[in-house]
């Protein structure tokens, strides 16, 4: 049954240069997952950033995905609503796509997603920004032209640890069997600005520390451990080489001694008498072996 | 300007350390929500498909009974599986939310047999999918297989040790029995019908075919004299003794002067033409 399609959203989802294979992918697939999306060619100039809305306005559209990777390293995506409204920055990290065999689940090209959400996400005024900010943009408009009338996958968004988690379950059972069919990613905010793009700054996430400074701690901590352990050796070595005092006089040489009791000193001028010994005659042996029986033959008769 | 401050008075004597000016964030909670107001679109709920739910009961942690921590609060990011069985309940307590309402707004979930359409993922991907499915599965398989033929064969070779013991035991007892009986010291004959009456019992039981004195001699003759698996070292081979063993010497059969096997041949041997001539001119 068709319908007229009255809500006009389309999605704009492009990158800047510099973007690697898995973005690309990232990219593709969320263009594959929202039949409402349009893309269009790598923009070049990552410093004038409000340039953007115009090219929306080309296009025609009224919500804005960009990529934005730096250094080859680090993904930065933006979401915005595109004349006035707010915008949010993100970094993406654990980023896993469709094509990845682990992830084995399938729907529909261009079905309309459930959407999931936390209730977390009502809990903190900048949640609830973001939270219309995902419904509006990641629902698929109904009756939309390419869109398919069935309802058979969901979009989780959960809030873990600071970080927004995205998954993509396929529908198999109508008690709640599921598969998960990609992609996966993982959205840690940076900044919310009021306009697109730009604008004065709503919110700023206290927990967030940007890639490089991430880096930049991981490497001092690694050259402190390094310098800890160098600095470790040459006490050590020093210990061994430095030249020990003498000790003129040794301060526990008397705690063992007791003083003894004075005695009179005797000085003895005679030599002393030689003792009397008494020696005694003993018989030899065989004698006293005789005297012995003799002594028992004695007594037992 | 740490000595000035000192100058001042401002400054107590003892280690001053500098202290970063804690960094004020922004959080206008004002601003936020007004832009919340202004940008809200309100949609019926047909268009957006959204719901906040908490996971599903954890059901195999209810009939475990653990005292499963996770309250929405607590969930350690860091617990892969935790985090993702999380993640999957949320998702199937919004399906279970959500579909008496899909119903009511009258939207299908169910792809009717016949509706062909394009999926997100290529057939093609899909078969790459199940064929490494189905390689890891076969991969359990063997590994699993290969364990239990491990224990087969200890088991077996436990069981053929104790076999193998019992019957020497038995060889034992039984040798000493007939000494015994033998140096007289007992009369009775019964370890021999034990063991018949034992040895009745045991081989109705199994099931081989006792063939009681084996092969037959002929058999073993010629096992020995043309046999691969035989008795082996040198048994073929002539040795002095049998060199010069000429016992088997038949001069007139070696010569060629026995005939036809000596005088035996046919004794009914039919005589001639001429020589039945005569007999029947005579008869």
């Amino acid at each position: 049954p068709t319908g007229k399609w009255t809500n006009k959203e389309r999605v704009l989802i492009f990158s800047s240069r510099g973007i690697n294979f898995r973005t690309r992918h990232l990219m593709q697939d969320l263009r594959t997952m929202m039949p409402h999306a349009k893309a269009d060619t790598k923009m070049d100039r990552k410093d004038k950033l409000f340039v953007i809305n115009e090219v929306c306005e080309i296009k025609n559209c009224n919500k804005c995905l960009y990529f934005e990777a730096k250094k080859k390293q680090d993904l930065y995506m933006w979401i915005s609503n595109s004349p006035h409204g707010p915008s949010a920055k993100f970094l993406v990290q654990n980023i896993h796509t469709l094509a990845e065999l682990k992830l084995t689940g399938n729907c529909l090209k261009g079905s309309r997603p459930l959407l999931s959400f936390d209730p977390k996400f009502d809990k903190e005024p900048h949640y609830a920004l973001l939270k219309e900010l995902f419904i509006q943009t990641f629902s698929t408009p109904r009756y939309h032209p390419k869109s398919q009338p069935f309802v058979d996958h969901v979009f989780t968004f959960t809030i873990a640890d600071n970080r927004i988690w995205f998954r993509n379950y396929q529908i198999i059972e109508e008690d709640g069997s599921l598969v998960e069919i990609g992609p996966r990613f993982v959205l840690n905010l940076m900044k919310i600005f009021q306009g697109s793009f730009g604008g004065p700054t709503l919110y700023e996430n206290p927990d967030f520390r940007s890639p490089n400074m991430h880096r930049r701690e991981m490497r001092l901590a690694a050259a402190a451990k390094v310098r800890e352990k160098q600095m470790v050796k040459e006490m050590q070595k020093g210990k061994k080489t430095s030249a020990k005092e003498d000790l003129e006089s040794d301060v526990t040489a008397d705690v063992f001694l007791t003083p003894a009791e004075e005695k009179p000193a005797d000085i003895q001028t005679e030599a002393p008498e030689p003792k009397v010994v008494k020696k005694k005659q003993k018989a030899f042996k065989r004698q006293r072996m005789q005297m012995l029986s003799l002594h028992r033959n004695q007594y037992s008769t | 300007s740490l000595q000035e401050a000192f100058a001042a008075g401002l400054l107590k004597p003892g280690m001053n350390v500098l202290v970063d000016k804690p960094k004020k964030l922004v959080n206008n909670v004002e601003g936020l929500k007004q832009c919340l107001a202004d940008f809200r679109k309100d949609l019926p709920w047909v268009e957006r498909l959204d719901l906040t739910n908490l996971p599903a009961a954890n059901i195999i942690s209810q009939a475990e009974e653990k005292a499963s921590a996770p309250a929405a609060g607590e969930l350690d990011a860091d617990d892969d599986f935790q985090r993702e069985m999380f993640f999957y309940r949320q998702a199937q307590a919004t399906i279970l939310e959500a579909m008496p309402l899909l119903n009511r707004h009258s939207i299908a979930t169910k792809r009717p047999e016949d509706y062909f359409a394009e999926m997100a993922k290529s057939d093609q991907h899909m078969q790459k999918i199940r064929k490494k499915l189905i390689s890891k599965q076969m991969i359990m398989e063997r590994s699993e297989k290969a364990k239990k033929l491990r224990e087969q064969r200890k088991f077996g070779k436990k069981v053929q040790i104790e076999v193998i013991q019992k019957r020497q035991q038995e060889k034992k007892a039984m040798m000493s029995a007939v000494k015994k009986y033998q140096k007289g010291m007992t009369d009775k004959l019964e370890f021999l019908e034990g063991d018949q009456k034992m040895n009745k019992e045991s081989s109705q039981g199994s099931k081989k075919a006792v063939n009681k004195k084996g092969p037959s001699a002929k058999r073993k003759y010629k096992d020995q004299k043309f046999g691969f698996g035989g008795k082996k070292s040198g048994k073929k081979w002539n040795t002095k003794e049998s060199y010069n063993d000429v016992s088997g010497f038949r001069a007139k059969i070696a010569h060629g002067k026995g005939g036809k096997k000596g005088k035996g041949g046919k004794q009914n041997k039919r005589p001639g033409k001429s020589v039945r001539k005569k007999m029947k001119n005579r008869s």
